[in-house]
């Protein structure tokens, strides 16, 4: 029987998109943000939809975007239907059900935000699934982010689940003492602060006794060892510069765009 | 001194302090993560409501307006790369939100109920000047919250202009939900131990 040991192999392997920094990634995707704010042909952005989701199915698909995707959903149909019903510049009809009539104008306009709110969920997407919390905290503090910064982005998402896990256990503990779902807004609002309050001060003292355990380890200390980062990372100096000089230059296309209608 | 209501005039804290001292960096992620938790709850009990602000005002009330700006900021960074990207873009209003939070605070506009109100109508009209252009430019003027749109698809289908139908469903939607948002951290205030709150206006 033959044993593989394929941990240390998934370690070892360094994926494409490994190679890229994270602030490339996160450039990436408001580079296409902008160009699909630019360039408003349905053609055009339905090319970057489909490139941006292609660059997120070679690296992963995470279940973070399907969510995202999902979340958005409701609002991308509520939005079809009220621009294609009620858009101000619909003139062309579509179609008609029952007297209603869809309009072309609105559709169009409607599909084209679709498209950009697709573009942002799926680069944004692409960088959340090629990206871990260390990486990106170390990569952070090593181009000069200062690490109070970065360990108040990063400390929410490891403090998040510690939240969540009181949260349950408080509704528990109210749930054996007898506290029920309400039926109405007025009663669920006031429901929620047995549940709340010592939520809410349990959270602010364990803050209090982490902000007490990092001054004791010399947290404020200006002398600081720099964590180094995970992967080594082709041309990122090179990259930022480049998709900061597009990025900005796209502002600027759309700035006249918007600042022309009026001269 | 703290007795029926809020006194939190002449508090010596500075209002507009840069500087981060640990407390406020551990304060911050607490008040995002509470954001979170009570946004998450309001959803599961399917309140009208978001509640995804509570933390911010919180750490405005407790820090002051940079502390409460930056956990307005964080949460919606946070809650855009996790959940909904389109939400990034919606940190303007929530740094908006922490700011005004902690200048109505520190003069003494959270002191009684009554004040407490007065408050949460111009955190609301904050909110919806700041978020209005954002729901125009990304979801057409729509808010997502299906009462809210009816009255927007309502509005539109009368010929009214975009921006009044956008603000006007962004504006209910936020007076009552930062109505009562700034009753239960008012009250919740109220309940937090005077060494708490000590602890964080001493360590600014």
């Amino acid at each position: 029987m033959e044993i593989r040991d394929n941990s240390l192999s998934n370690i070892a392997k360094i994926r494409w998109y490994n190679l890229i920094d994270p602030v490339t990634k996160l450039l990436v995707a408001l580079f296409l943000t902008m160009l699909s704010f630019v360039f408003t042909n349905l053609y055009f952005e339905v090319s970057l939809v489909l490139i941006s989701f292609v660059l997120l199915l070679l690296s992963r698909l995470s279940s973070a975007t399907i969510n995202a995707v999902y979340f958005c959903l409701f609002l991308i149909v509520t939005m079809i239907l009220i621009q294609g019903l009620f858009y101000s510049g619909n003139v062309h009809p579509l179609f008609s059900i029952m007297n209603i009539t869809f309009y072309r104008e609105g559709a169009l306009y409607a599909v084209t935000m679709s498209a950009r709110i697709l573009i942002i969920i799926f680069a944004i997407g692409f960088f959340m699934s090629t990206t871990t919390i260390s990486e990106n905290a170390k990569y952070l503090e090593a181009i000069g982010l200062p690490y109070k910064l970065v360990y108040l982005l990063m400390s929410v998402c490891y403090i998040l689940p510690q939240i969540q896990q009181n949260m349950k256990k408080i509704q528990f503990a109210e749930r054996a003492r007898g506290i029920n779902p309400q039926k109405t807004v007025a009663q669920k609002v006031r429901s929620i602060l047995p549940i709340l309050i010592p939520l809410i001060i349990k959270t602010f003292d364990q803050s209090i006794n982490r902000s007490i355990t990092l001054q004791l380890r010399g947290f404020d200390s200006p002398e600081r060892t720099l964590a180094t980062p995970k992967y080594h990372y082709v041309r990122a100096r090179f990259n930022h510069y480049l998709l900061s000089f597009l990025t900005i230059f796209l502002i600027g296309c759309k700035l006249w765009q918007i600042f022309s209608r009026f001269l | 001194m703290k007795e029926n209501g809020i006194e939190n005039k002449g508090n010596r804290f500075n209002m507009w302090k840069i500087h981060l001292s640990v407390a406020t960096v551990t304060l911050i992620p607490a008040a995002v993560g509470i954001n979170y938790v009570a946004k998450a709850f309001a959803e599961g009990l399917k309140l009208p409501l978001w509640l995804g602000s509570l933390g911010t005002y919180l750490a405005s009330m407790l820090a002051g307006p940079t502390a409460g700006a930056i956990s307005g900021f964080i949460n919606n960074i946070i809650y855009g790369l996790t959940l909904s990207p389109v939400s990034t873009v919606y940190s303007i209003t929530s740094i908006a939100i922490g700011i005004v939070v902690g200048v109505l605070f520190n003069r003494g506009w959270f002191s009684n109920a009554k004040r407490v109100f007065v408050s949460a109508i111009l955190i609301a009209l904050t909110s919806a000047i700041i978020s209005t252009p954002l729901n125009v430019i990304f979801w057409g003027g729509q808010t997502g919250i299906p009462w809210g749109d009816a009255l927007f698809a309502t509005m539109i289908g009368n010929h009214i202009n975009i921006w009044i139908a956008s603000f006007t469903d962004e504006f209910v939607l936020d007076i009552l939900d930062k109505v009562v948002v700034a009753y239960i951290a008012f009250f919740i205030y109220r309940q937090l131990p005077q060494r708490m709150i000590n602890y964080f206006k001493d360590n600014q």
